[in-house]
């Protein structure tokens, strides 16, 4: 039954492993303070010693934390759900964490980081549930309608969290964690996100019972898998990577949609498959945007979520129009093809 | 109204192939042919729906594209099945839109006249004000006719005026259609999936296969046992009915 | 024809409801007892009444006109990030030119310049939209929420360049809200909504066959894709006017041109239209007097918009199946 993987298929593995390897080294010497290999080897710059120590590497493993975790919670929504569209931006699963974290600052201010990762932590676990909860209730579901309200759901949220927000006077606090950064990002205050790593492992662990589940609630009660427990299980893992992500850099969006969108385009649907791959594109994404955030406007940066939201709005824009045209047909209305019809 | 040279293609593909046609006046005349065979983008060609890509479609010796198209309202009306309003509309003011072509929005005496008569002919008077999404699907389909017929246009362009519509809804539809060449003399064209109807109801028939014109011919001649089983490529048997010729197929 | 009757009553109604806000608007606190003062308020507060009746009654207008042309009641221009489009052209406008050139200075130049660009680029974005979805209207919302995120994430990039220090201050200045609106360009604006009313006379008076959909629009005798076309540009230039003046509000259109339809039960446009203009002021007016005096200031009414808006829009999408999609 297991599909024999070729050295075609794993050679765009490989690739995408020695591109992200590159990148990375290259990353760590990326930045307005000029540090050089030999500068470090030599050992004689303690500054940049330091520099390289507290901020760099730290920044390295922010940003692979968040891209492995971040494409993965979204494939492992997009296989819940059924739906190629659904993900942490387009499941309120961001704007929920982004709640918890506002009502963390404003009813638990001493608790500092735990307290706010807790929080985002409890509201986007809920804010999912709700989420999924409710699509599943749509009478008919339509591809593209389940992103809609997920975008809309999350809208509403994003709503609650602003009016909040002018409420209690957090509107500049919150900006940071609206607007996703890798730039404050140094030893001592990310090490969060660290928690993306334990949650991605069992999602490859438990690889093969999410795709189960993903192929409907009969196919797995047929296979005696438990349906729900593993929808519940999936969208915690889900949304607790999220969190983990927003409380410490902020909201990234579009990773966790688009990642697992263009590695399926490449490679088909069996999780266990796409699961290498999806960590490795979604670092290589983040990685990239992240450079580009840095280096666009030396020696000033702009957050990372800007660069993303522009790139991944066209790629996004452009998948639609790509399913649209080739993907399964849309209801159309007032105007027929009178081609197909006749 | 004459076809000739009729051409349109989609994204390569050539949906009408070199089609010539001439429709004769005051007549009943039904497009029929399987899926796919250009029927229906034939009539949007016709109804200036659909822009045709090379051929020429002559209305009253003139090229349709040579018509301004407020004039052309008064003399052609097309209903197609894609009239699913969102607003709010009476039966009588979904009519009254039939007299656009000729008063722009503001009804005349005369207008109100027709509009009067229009209702009164397709025996909607009970309805008159209600909302036409109140309505049941041959009532609302009735409505829509009579704002063709207030429109008073000689040519009247029907597409699948049948579909969606059951038995009793479907075979009174031909009726009327009957009754707005008979009494009215109206030229009337029709996309039909329903052969026995075209039989039935028309004069002549025009039958397409991959874009062409197969057959054109009166009903008699068209509705032959060779003819329909070309067409459609399945064993047909004809019976007679009221000296109409009908097709027995499984 | 007594449905006539009552709507014309019923837009009288809605007249003097307007007016009430209005005089409130006006007169709340504005301390009567001393001509003087009185004098100052009045000169603060007509310029910003002036704005949001302007305001919204082109975010009424071209929200009812756009719904018919796509013949769809869930989608409105705000919605397809058509207001979020007009801030990223202001942005960029300033951007190229710098902020020290006469564009920065002179509102009314660089509100000319950003309609221009605005016109052209909305109606070749919008056009390709449309024409690349075949009207499938949840695709039409989908993308056209993701053009909304697009524009707003490329305009705080823009503006992020531009000064990397202070991009707040920078923000508020470039992109006018409620509560700093841009009144300089009061003139020129009702100058161009009256000029654009009497160009699309025409196809303003057509809108009711219209909505009938287009084949039966052609039946009865209408260049269907031109008046369209002519539509839309006006549809972008009202919605450019209103976000010149009070900034993006993405919802308000949605809400007030259903509202107009409910009320007015009637698919007459010359009702429609002054109802749905009628419906934003008072929305606005009314939302601006509870922030206020009740709230005193500490909500936005464009955050109330937005959270009710999107309630209002998740309602239509999942429970009325009345876009038909």
């Amino acid at each position: 039954m297991m599909k024999k993987i070729t050295g075609r298929e794993w050679s765009g593995t490989v690739l995408m492993a020695l591109l992200l390897a590159v990148l990375s080294f290259a990353s760590l010497f990326v930045g307005v303070t000029g540090i050089t290999l030999d500068v470090l080897l030599s050992g004689q710059d303690e500054m940049a010693l330091k520099i390289f120590l507290l901020a760099r590497i730290p920044r390295l493993l922010a940003i692979l934390c968040t891209g492995t975790g971040m494409s993965i919670a979204g494939l492992i929504m997009q296989q819940l759900c059924m739906n190629r569209f659904v993900s942490p931006t387009t499941g309120a699963t961001i704007s929920s964490a982004q709640l918890g974290i506002l009502l963390s600052l404003v009813f638990l201010p001493g608790m500092g980081i735990w307290g706010r990762t807790l929080s985002a932590f409890l509201t986007a676990v809920a804010g999912t549930w709700i989420f999924v909860w409710f699509i599943r209730r749509i009478p008919f579901q339509n591809a593209v309608l389940v992103p809609l309200v997920g975008i809309m759901f999350g809208n509403i949220i994003g709503g609650i969290t602003g009016f909040l927000s002018y409420r209690f006077e957090m509107t500049q606090q919150m900006s940071s964690f609206l607007i996703g950064s890798f730039a404050p990002v140094i030893r001592g205050n990310y090490e969060l996100v660290w928690l993306a790593a334990p949650l991605v492992i069992l999602a490859f662990i438990y690889a093969d019972h999410f795709n189960i589940a993903g192929m409907g609630e009969d196919f797995a009660s047929n296979l005696g898998v438990s349906y729900c427990l593993i929808l519940f299980a999936g969208l915690t893992i889900s949304a607790m990577i999220t969190a983990a992500v927003v409380s410490v850099v902020g909201s990234i969006s579009y990773v966790g949609l688009l990642v697992p969108n263009m590695v399926t385009l490449f490679r088909g649907d069996r999780l266990r498959g796409c699961l290498t791959d999806t960590a490795l594109f979604g670092s290589l994404f983040v990685l990239s945007a992240d450079l580009i955030a840095r280096t666009v406007i030396m020696p000033y940066e702009l957050p990372i979520e800007l660069i993303i939201g522009i790139g991944g709005s066209i790629l996004f824009i452009g998948l639609l129009l790509y399913r649209l045209k080739y993907g399964r047909k849309a209801i159309r209305f007032t105007r027929k093809e009178t081609i197909s019809c006749d | 109204m004459k076809v000739s040279d009729l051409i349109k293609k989609y994204e390569g593909k050539t949906v009408v192939d070199s089609v010539s046609f001439q429709l004769p006046k005051g007549k009943v005349t039904s497009l029929i042919g399987p899926n796919g065979a250009g029927k229906s983008t034939v009539m949007g060609m016709i109804s200036r729906l659909i822009a045709k890509d090379s051929g020429m479609i002559s209305f009253e010796d003139r090229d349709l594209s040579g018509w301004n198209s407020r004039e052309l309202a008064k003399k052609l009306a097309i209903l197609t099945q894609h009239n699913n309003v969102q607003m709010k509309l009476t039966v009588r003011e979904l009519v009254a839109f039939g007299r656009f072509p000729y008063s722009g929005g503001r009804l005349t005496e005369e207008d109100e006249t027709i509009i009067d008569r229009a209702i009164a002919y397709m025996e909607l008077e009970s309805f008159e004000h209600r909302f036409i999404d109140e309505l049941s699907g041959g009532q609302r389909q009735r409505a829509y006719i009579a704002m063709v017929i207030a429109q008073d246009t000689e040519y009247i362009l029907l597409d699948e005026p049948t579909n969606n519509l059951d038995i009793y809804h479907s075979s009174n539809m031909m009726k009327i259609v009957r009754r707005l060449c008979d009494e009215l003399g109206k030229t009337v064209i029709l996309v039909l999936h329903e052969i026995n109807y075209a039989a039935f109801y028309s004069d002549y028939i025009c039958a397409f296969v991959n874009g062409k014109v197969a057959k054109f011919g009166t009903v008699d001649e068209v509705i032959t046992r060779e003819n329909l089983s070309q067409i459609y490529n399945v064993d047909f048997e004809i019976i007679r009915i009221n000296d109409k010729p009908l097709s027995v197929y499984y | 024809m007594t449905r006539t009757h009552t709507g014309l009553f019923r837009l009288l109604l809605l007249s003097a409801a307007v007016l009430a806000a209005s005089a409130a608007y006006l007169l709340t606190d504005s301390k009567l007892y001393d001509l003087r003062l009185f004098a100052f308020a009045l000169k603060l507060r007509l310029p910003a009444l002036a704005v949001m009746l302007i305001a919204s009654c082109s975010i009424g207008a071209a929200s009812l006109i756009f719904q018919t042309i796509i013949n769809n009641r869930i989608v409105t221009p705000c919605l397809l990030g058509m207001n979020s489009m007009y801030s990223l052209v202001h942005t960029a406008a300033v951007f190229f030119f710098g902020s020290g050139s006469i564009l920065a200075v002179n509102a009314n130049l660089a509100f000319a310049v950003d309609l221009a660009v605005m016109a052209l680029t909305a109606v070749f974005i919008y056009g390709f939209l449309f024409k690349k979805t075949g009207h499938s209207v949840l695709y039409v919302l989908l993308i056209g929420t993701v053009l909304s995120s697009l524009f707003g994430s490329m305009q705080s990039a823009l503006v992020r360049i531009m000064d990397p220090n202070e991009y707040d201050a920078l923000l508020v200045s470039l992109v006018a809200d409620f509560n700093h609106v841009n009144s300089e360009i009061i003139l020129i604006s009702l100058l161009l909504l009256a000029v654009t009313a009497f160009a699309l006379r025409r196809d303003l008076a057509v809108l009711d066959v219209l909505a009938l959909g287009r084949d039966q629009a052609v039946s009865l005798g209408i260049d269907y894709d031109r008046t369209v076309r002519r539509l839309l540009l006006g549809v972008v230039l009202c919605i450019s006017i209103a976000t010149a003046m009070v900034g993006p509000v993405s919802f308000l259109g949605l809400i007030i041109a259903n509202l107009a339809r409910q009320a007015m039960k009637t698919g007459r446009h010359a009702l429609l239209i002054p109802c749905s203009a009628l419906m934003g002021m008072l929305a606005v007016i009314g939302g601006q007097l509870m922030t206020e005096h009740l709230f005193s200031f500490s909500v936005p009414v464009s955050t109330l918009i937005t959270m009710g808006g999107g309630i209002y829009f998740l309602y239509l999408l999942l429970f009325k199946k009345e876009g038909g999609y």
